[in-house]
């Protein structure tokens, strides 16, 4: 057979295989290596801290498995959370993330290795990316072959959509859920094509992980009943369908009823029906072929008929019933908010309030895929080319993915594994047929080939016209294969190897860089340290969240209550150790809309809520002064939607814009603008910090009024450097029973008003003397 | 008893004598208080004249106050530099007067002369007032003390001059009926200076009874420009790894602004303003700037929500243990937010430094030496409790130490860290009020044998070996039911 490069023909098998696994094993270790590293820019620009918010619960609530045990943080009430409810933390959490950590904690002290929590916190993500990529590396090896499988593993360990949620520092449930992700679905496919009860249960037990450690478990336990289904409809059914679907279920079901967050929910909310019908069909159709064995087929089609019918029928009665009666429990917003983009936004403003929630832009598909986004699509195609049961996975997963990555920027997520396995399985078969050296065979050559070529185009080209477009796109993306290709195609010559593969190296490296400056510039700011540059071009850290955070920790009463938006309440607990209103954990919505109406009313509105409340530090924050886009004046319309929710006569959204319907802080401001608490506390004194010039406020490009406003039930306790954070301390009551404007009033020596009162006193006394 | 809190431990001769009135007179004692914030520094000069041939121990007077708040004590002969050998005074009585001996160079003739000089220093002897000052509002401080100066012998004239940093004093007390003492102004002010006496022909005067009936408090309010700091608490661990040629030595440290609570709250337009115009609060601390060793790397600074950004290092290169220049490298530590009055700060300060600046081996008798300074002067600020933690390398035997004033407790434990199998010996030792005068060197010997140097790298070794036999294991054998 003619070769267009000499290879080596005196090796043995032996050694080729040897090699190409030592390799692989190098090159796997490599691919680890280089995910743990590009996720540590992290660490090294800033330093080892957790990032953002939910990590910094995370962080929390490890510490307390690590100082107090296991049991502890099981029945772990904590008091300081959502003041004065407080939470179960043990039953209200997912601990699959806290208890790794814990594992690993004490494995190492166990081993005389006393590493700091917070480091094992840090750098879980990373560790974990490099299991993530050998997990890919088996689920596509399951696809394709190693060669997919080592380029899948390395896409996977660089690529942004995964990084983004896995930098050192981002302690966060998807930190390990991808991993987990993965190696469920590995062992799904394993279970699915040994037909092993072995490999079913090891999934299921990774389920459980999964489970235990991320809300988005459901996603699997979506997934892979829907593949099940699709491989029955398809008439694939077969006994190693039965037994991996059946001990999957069982097992992984009965296992993730003991996560205590969890509890009863597989067997009654309808996020979780799918499975339970798709293993009741599964019974069923196993059942039918038993009977059809033993029957005769006309006997078997009455019998199948009757049985289907009924069936049927009391299936969809029992579940109209069962949700009918409550058992089941009805579908949740967020669940909507899937289906329906605009719903949330309607009905529940607290989860349109999250950015993460809110549906992807096209330009991030770019920047977090990069060319993989290309050859996705070539490498779902080319999984109809063999369509074994794998294949209807990844094609199933490919389609279900796609759709909720593009409700959801969060769910980005999820996308970026089988993008990340199509891509390598289109990408290898590049590779495949451009490195094999071999070429045609020399008859179909010489005289055929112009003529062949031709003849080769024609009867596409008919194909096209007449059968599918799909089914085109399938012939022409799939790799020629030496038997069944017909003789004259293939690849011919060095050259045109050369320039494909020199493309193809070229768009890998293309993607090494873009994945290096995305994960650089856009997903490793830790968010509760800003950076900015000095005039020399070093770097200076802005560190003001960290300053009041400690100083609350420092120099306040342990019992100090704050009060202060949703979104700080994790690293308020986390950082400043003080109990706090309303967190991120956001499961009460009305508490958070109190906080929200506290906010936007006046001071005398607010002062009862405040005391009420028990609070005694209000927290804002406030970016005017140095530009900061993300304060609370930019989020104060959430709080105002939010708690016109719950008090839609008392707080009106329209109210705190201004006539023309503008959003405005300067003098322009509406009323109630002007009155709320949370304006009254970030710009309260901002002027006079410009000395008698014009006050600017740098986010939102406003000219502010020279008198600034003023605060009676409230005294400003501290303001960090670049008055990012202000904390106010909430007065107690007057202790002449005055109310606190007038009291404040008299301190500073103005005269009161003659009123009633007084006249009347003059009265009385005259009324005496007479 | 013990020997007085704090007073240097010097190799002394034991002398069994008895403060004899009679040996030694006074013929003069002056005493010059420096009033700062939480550190006095009071020196007393004793002109002393014998009284009797061969006087060789010449004893002071401390009375209960003073007692409880000096921290340091050290005698020497005037014009010269080495201190003196003090012990605490055999049978000292309880009245209200503790005795000191000091013992002198060389026994005096007959009438000789000698100037001797007690350096003492004192903390906690000032206390804010008023309690508590707004932002703008300047600090002032009390000092309190007694109006004579002990003595178990008689004293021709006495006097004591206060000096404050400012001449802003806000008043002190007058001594009434002091005419068996003098006939003048019992007390003068002249400038920054406030001076008692002089005071004539003092009886011996370290009995109950003088202090009961002459014995009286003065107290002397200044204003005071700096701020008062006071490490409420520190944790000292230093660590000695051989096989990482490394002393790593870490500071817990709680710190506290102890002057005038801050009146109302904290604005921080106030302090930029005043920043700006270049006139700060002087009872904030801004800052710390801190001499540590030279040679040291890998300095952390850091609390307990991570690393602070706001600190300056300067490092020196290291130099060689003998050497005779001594070089620093200075630390500007700046807390998160400026330390008002009544706040509080903990951090975390830790360095490596090359173990070989500070250790040494001792051929005769085969021991390692290793210097530990006991903490890092925290300038005019006192300590209030110390605790030191040194941690030997595992294995350490023969362990002994020798601390250059005694500590208040002792002792001893295991600690097990990275891949130690029998953890390493641990002395802890504790420390109160603690000055600058305190960061002084502590002295650990101890023997290493070479078995325990291999200790580490045998666990290791076993460790990977008996993993790599359980993966030979693994590999044969074969658990599957059905054989194929």
């Amino acid at each position: 057979m003619p070769q267009a490069i000499p290879l080596p023909s005196d090796l043995s098998p032996a050694t080729v295989a040897n090699t190409a696994s030592l390799l692989r094993i190098i090159a796997l270790s490599l691919i680890s290596g280089a995910a743990i590293a590009s996720r540590l820019f992290a660490v090294i620009n800033f330093e080892s801290i957790i990032h953002e918010f939910d990590p910094w619960f995370n962080y929390r609530a490890t510490r307390v498995l690590a100082s107090k045990g296991f049991y502890e943080f099981w029945n772990w009430f904590d008091p300081t959370a959502w003041y004065p409810l407080g939470r179960v933390v043990g039953g209200t959490v997912y601990p699959g993330l806290m208890a790794t950590s814990g594992v690993i904690y004490y494995g190492l002290r166990a081993l005389n290795l006393p590493v700091d929590i917070r480091n094992i916190c840090v750098l879980l993500a990373p560790g974990f990316s490099a299991l993530t990529a050998w997990a890919t590396y088996m689920f596509t090896k399951e696809m394709k072959d190693e060669s997919a499988g080592l380029l899948a593993a390395a896409f996977i360990g660089i690529v942004p959509g995964y990084i983004s949620r896995s930098v050192a520092g981002s302690y966060d449930n998807e930190a390990i859920a991808i991993f987990l992700l993965m190696f469920t679905f590995f062992c799904w496919i394993k279970a699915l094509k040994l037909g092993s009860a072995l490999f079913g249960t090891v999934a299921a037990v990774f389920y459980f992980y999964m489970v235990a450690a991320w809300g988005g478990y459901v996603f699997i336990t979506n997934m892979i009943p829907l593949h099940a289904l699709v491989l029955i409809l398809m008439g694939r059914f077969t006994s190693r369908l039965y037994v991996a679907y059946s001990s999957w279920y069982v097992i992984g079901t009965l296992a993730s009823m003991q996560v205590p967050f969890v509890g009863f929910q597989p067997v009654s909310t309808s996020e979780h029906m799918a499975a339970l019908g798709v293993f009741g069909l599964l019974q069923i159709v196993a059942f039918t072929q038993l009977v059809r064995s033993h029957v005769s087929s006309k006997q078997f089609q009455d019998i199948l008929f009757v049985a289907l019918v009924s069936a049927g029928v009391l299936g969809v009665a029992a579940f109209v019933g069962l949700t009918y009666k409550g058992t089941i429990a009805p579908w949740t917003g967020r669940f909507y908010s899937l289906w329906d983009t605009g719903y949330a936004k309607k009905y529940i403003p607290i989860i349109a309030s999250v950015s993460e929630h809110q549906p992807t832009a096209w330009p991030s598909f770019f920047m977090d895929l990069q060319f993989l986004i290309f050859l996705f699509p070539a490498g779902v195609i080319m999984c109809f080319h063999q369509l074994r049961d794998e294949h209807v996975f990844v094609i199933i997963y490919a389609v279900m993915a796609s759709y909720f990555a593009g409700v959801m920027v969060r769910l980005m997520l999820t996308l970026t594994p089988v993008v990340c396995v199509a891509a390598a399985v289109a990408f290898s078969s590049l590779l495949d047929t451009y490195l094999d050296a071999h070429e045609p065979e020399p008859e179909a050559s010489a005289t055929d080939s112009a003529a062949s070529v031709d003849t080769g185009k024609k009867p596409k080209k008919e194909k096209a016209a007449t059968g599918s477009a799909l089914a085109d796109l399938v012939a022409a993306a799939t790799p020629t294969k030496k038997g069944d290709a017909p003789k004259f195609k293939g690849v011919y010559g060095t050259d045109t190897r050369f320039m494909i593969v020199m493309n193809a190296i070229a768009m890998l490296s293309f993607f090494v860089f873009h994945c290096t400056w995305a994960t650089a510039n856009a997903y490793s700011s830790p968010s509760v340290v800003l950076a900015s540059q000095n005039q020399d071009g070093s770097q200076h850290i802005i560190d003001d969240f960290r300053e009041a955070y400690y100083w609350l920790r420092q120099n306040t009463p342990e019992t100090a209550v704050v009060m202060s938006w949703w979104d700080y309440g994790y690293q308020i607990a986390g950082m400043a150790d003080r109990p706090t209103l309303v967190d991120n954990n956001t499961w009460n919505n009305t508490h958070i809309a109190t906080v929200g109406k506290a906010m936007s009313s006046s001071e005398e509105v607010a002062y009862p809520i405040l005391r009420k409340h028990d609070v005694d530090y209000v927290l804002v924050i406030f970016g005017g002064l140095l530009g900061y886009s993300g304060d609370d004046i930019n989020k104060f319309l959430w709080m105002v939607r939010i708690a016109q929710g719950v008090w839609p006569e008392e707080i009106q959204e329209p109210n705190y814009f201004t006539p023309q319907g503008e959003y405005r802080v300067d003098s322009m401001a509406s009323n109630a603008m002007k009155n709320s608490l949370m304006y009254k506390m970030s710009y309260y004194r901002f002027s006079e910090l410009f000395g008698g010039g014009q006050a600017v406020d740098r986010v939102r490009n406003q000219q502010l009024p020279k008198e600034g406003p003023t605060l009676d039930v409230l005294d400003e306790a501290y303001t960090t450097e670049n008055w990012i954070v202000r904390i106010y301390q909430v007065r107690k009551e007057d202790l002449l029973g005055r109310d606190l404007k007038s009291a404040n009033a008299f301190a500073k020596g103005k005269k009161r008003k003659r009123s009633k009162p007084a006249s009347r006193r003059r009265a009385l006394s005259a009324a005496a003397s007479t | 008893m013990l020997l007085p809190r704090r007073v240097p431990l010097l190799s002394f001769i034991l002398l069994v004598v008895g403060a004899n009135a009679d040996s030694f007179e006074n013929t003069a004692i002056v005493r010059t208080v420096d009033l700062g914030g939480s550190v006095v520094q009071v020196a007393t000069t004793f002109a002393v004249k014998a009284l009797e041939a061969n006087a060789r121990v010449y004893t002071i007077a401390l009375g209960d106050a003073e007692m409880q708040k000096t921290s340091w004590l050290e005698a020497r002969v005037k014009g010269q530099a080495t201190p003196l050998a003090v012990t605490d005074h055999p049978g000292s009585t309880d009245n209200g007067v503790h005795l000191v001996d000091i013992i002198l160079p060389k026994p005096l003739a007959l009438n000789a002369t000698l100037n001797i000089i007690l350096d003492a220093i004192q903390t906690h002897a000032t206390f804010p007032w008023p309690e508590r000052a707004s932002q703008q509002e300047p600090q002032s401080l009390k000092y309190g003390s007694d109006l004579f100066v002990l003595s178990p012998y008689k004293t021709l004239v006495q006097r004591t001059k206060i000096k404050s940093p400012t001449p802003n004093i806000h008043g002190f007390s007058t001594p009434e009926k002091m005419e068996d003492f003098t006939f003048e102004e019992p007390v003068t002010k002249s400038g920054a200076t406030i001076t008692y006496g002089p005071y004539n022909n003092i009886v011996p005067s370290a009995n109950a009874a003088f202090v009961k009936k002459y014995q009286r408090p003065v107290q002397v309010h200044f204003e005071y420009d700096y701020p008062v700091g006071e490490v409420s608490k520190l944790l000292r661990t230093a660590e000695i790894s051989h096989w990482g040629a490394n002393l790593n030595i870490q500071d817990e440290i709680w710190l506290r602004n102890a002057g005038p609570e801050l009146k109302g709250h904290f604005s921080r337009l106030e302090h930029q303003t005043q920043a700006f115009y270049n006139r700060a609060a002087s009872h904030v601390i801004p800052g710390l700037t801190l001499h540590l060793p030279a040679g040291i790397r890998n300095t952390y600074y850091y609390d307990l929500v991570g690393n602070v950004s706001t600190s300056r290092l300067r490092t020196a290169p290291s130099v060689p243990k003998d050497s005779p220049n001594k070089q620093y490298s200075v630390l500007e530590l700046k807390p998160r937010y400026p330390i008002m009055g009544g706040w509080n700060y903990s951090f975390t300060l830790g360095w490596d430094a090359p173990l070989a600046d500070s250790a040494s081996w001792d051929k005769s008798t085969g021991k390692y030496i290793v210097e530990i300074p006991v903490l890092t002067p925290f300038p005019a600020t006192v300590v209030n409790d110390a605790e030191l933690k040194i941690i030997l390398p595992e294995g350490a035997t023969d362990v002994d130490f020798a601390t250059p004033f005694v500590a208040h407790s002792t002792s001893f434990s295991t600690h097990t860290t990275y891949l130690d199998t029998t953890g390493r010996p641990a002395i802890t030792l504790r420390f109160t009020d603690l000055t600058e005068k305190h960061a002084l060197p502590l002295y650990v010997s101890y023997k290493v044998p070479l078995s325990a140097h291999l200790k580490k790298p045998i666990a290791v070794a076993v460790a990977f070996f008996s993993v790599f036999v359980f993966g030979l294991a693994a590999r044969r054998i074969d658990l599957r039911i059905h054989q194929k």
